[in-house]
């Protein structure tokens, strides 16, 4: 209707037929129906359409580095150092990325997946290669004596172990690394028995049993050559007053012992005394030369030494009375035990 | 007294010879421990450490940078002469985990967790003199990629000590 009214003007005289054709379309779709099918619809607003204009392509990029490398060139030139994933350098088919089903991962090039992943690209073998050859004058050999495990525990008794850390972190400095470790085997120290005794008391559960290794660890100073100096201190100062005789140790007697000496107990003077009564022997040796008489001289008697040291140390079972009885039998010429079915 | 300062300016030689006699009375007053001449250092070869094992053990957010950091690792050490001896993984990666309320007042049954992953990785070497040790280690540790923590624990053997011998008496 605001079409009728801005298109009427009072004293035109209007062509009727025109008007009619603004109110209605029926009258144009009778005339011309067979030459325009498709309904025309009032675009008022005048929106284009809009069409994805493809790019054109400069003319001036050139194509692809990777694209124009030659296949004998030397990799190492191209890619000297750690560096994230470049498209265009690297003249590899890579594709990375979740892969949509029926499709292939994505390609290398805009592909943040390959970015993001630290890449061994400057670490190729014939690299390590020449640069292992540059950084070789710097090594030296490992002496060829020293070929076994035996050998080197026979030079080198003593192991010294520290750890040393690399990870990024504000400091370079890691707390751990302080910390010195010191094992040596007890058996590589010069030590008789006494001291030996005392050494294992002085280090208390420092020393393992199984593996007769005796393990110093140091982590209370704050630099690790302090603590391999105190390691190296605490070594040293217990083997040297394991050494020491004190005046009251001599004071230990039978009552002190913790375990059972088969030489220092009555027991030993009852065998040797029997000894000799059954040779018709005279039996005039001291205390002293009773108990560093050898046991071996009696017949069977360093077996029963060991089953009545056995029967104290281990206490009595089943194993242990088992052997006394038999040691007993063979020392004193007794038939063996019959079994009572 | 400013006379006496300006005196103290414009004469030098005056001011020097006076220092000198204070120093010296100075120097005659204090007692001065004699001064012993440095005694040089004997001249000694420093031996080379052996290191009977070295250990590491690497520990990264990503196994495949592990792997082929480790991979790296083992190519350097064929290539320098350096034996491997064992080179393994963890089956599983530690995990850190944190939980939460997924709301953050109530509904206390309904939560969420988050965890972070540690992969690790370890290589054992054998034998290793010290400067073949530091030159390896240097080279490795350079080439360290990014996210990824190294730990090198080395067993060094040393000699007996000489003080380490009974008393004699």
């Amino acid at each position: 209707m605001s079409l009728f009214i801005r298109k009427y003007k009072p004293g035109v005289v209007y062509n009727t037929q025109i008007l009619w054709r603004l109110n209605s379309t029926t009258a144009e779709t009778q005339k011309q129906g067979e030459e325009e099918e498709e309904f025309r619809v009032l675009d008022i607003l005048q929106k284009k359409t809009r069409i994805q204009k493809k790019a054109a392509r400069r003319a001036d990029i050139q194509p692809d580095r990777s694209e124009k490398m030659p296949t004998d060139q030397n990799w190492g030139n191209v890619w000297p150092g750690p560096r994230s994933f470049h498209p265009s350098s690297v003249p590899l088919p890579i594709r990375q990325g979740y892969v949509p089903k029926g499709q292939a991962p994505p390609g290398k090039k805009a592909n943040a997946e390959l970015m993001k992943i630290p890449n061994f690209l400057h670490l190729t073998p014939p690299v390590i290669k020449t640069q292992c050859e540059a950084i070789k004058p710097f090594c030296t050999e490992w002496p060829k004596l020293l070929n076994s495990e035996e050998a080197i525990e026979k030079h080198y008794p003593v192991e010294v172990i520290t750890s040393d850390y690399c990870h990024a972190s504000p400091t370079i400095r890691n707390p751990l690394a302080r910390i010195v470790t010191m094992r040596v085997k007890l058996s590589d120290l010069k030590l008789d028995s006494r001291a030996r005794d005392k050494f294992l008391r002085l280090v208390g559960d420092k020393y393992d049993e199984k593996t007769d290794l005796v393990t110093f660890t140091a982590d209370r100073c704050p630099v690790r050559k302090q603590n391999l100096d105190y390691v190296n201190y605490l070594l040293t100062a217990c083997y040297h007053e394991s050494w020491t005789v004190e005046d009251w140790e001599k004071e230990k007697c039978l009552e002190d012992m913790e375990y059972y000496d088969f030489d220092m107990h009555p027991s030993k003077k009852n065998l040797v005394n029997w000894f000799f009564m059954s040779n018709n022997k005279e039996n005039n040796l001291s205390d002293d030369e009773i108990k560093s008489f050898d046991t071996s001289s009696i017949p069977n008697g360093v077996e029963y030494k060991n089953a009545v040291s056995e029967l104290f140390n281990e206490g009595e079972n089943v194993t242990t009375l088992k052997n006394y009885d038999t040691a007993v039998r063979k020392l004193l010429g007794l038939p063996e035990k019959k079994v009572v079915d | 007294m400013n006379a006496i300062r300006g005196l103290w300016r414009t004469t030098p030689l005056v001011r020097s010879v006076l220092n000198k006699i204070t120093l010296n009375r100075q120097f005659a007053t204090a007692t001065i421990p004699p001064i012993k001449p440095i005694e040089e250092v004997p001249n000694t070869v420093e031996l080379d450490k052996l290191y009977k094992r070295v250990e590491l053990e690497m520990r990264g957010i990503d196994p495949a940078v592990l792997l082929s950091y480790s991979w790296f690792c083992i190519a350097a050490a064929s290539n320098l002469g350096i034996e491997v001896t064992k080179s393994w993984a963890l089956r599983k990666a530690e995990k850190e985990r944190h939980t939460l309320l997924r709301c953050v007042h109530i509904y206390k049954k309904h939560r969420v967790q988050y965890e972070i992953r540690t992969y690790f990785r370890f290589l054992h070497l054998q034998r290793l003199t010290g400067s073949t040790c530091d030159t390896f280690l240097e080279y490795i540790e350079r080439n360290l990629p990014e996210g990824c923590a190294l730990k090198v624990t080395k067993v060094e053997c040393q000699k007996m000590p000489d003080h380490l011998t009974p008393p004699q008496e």
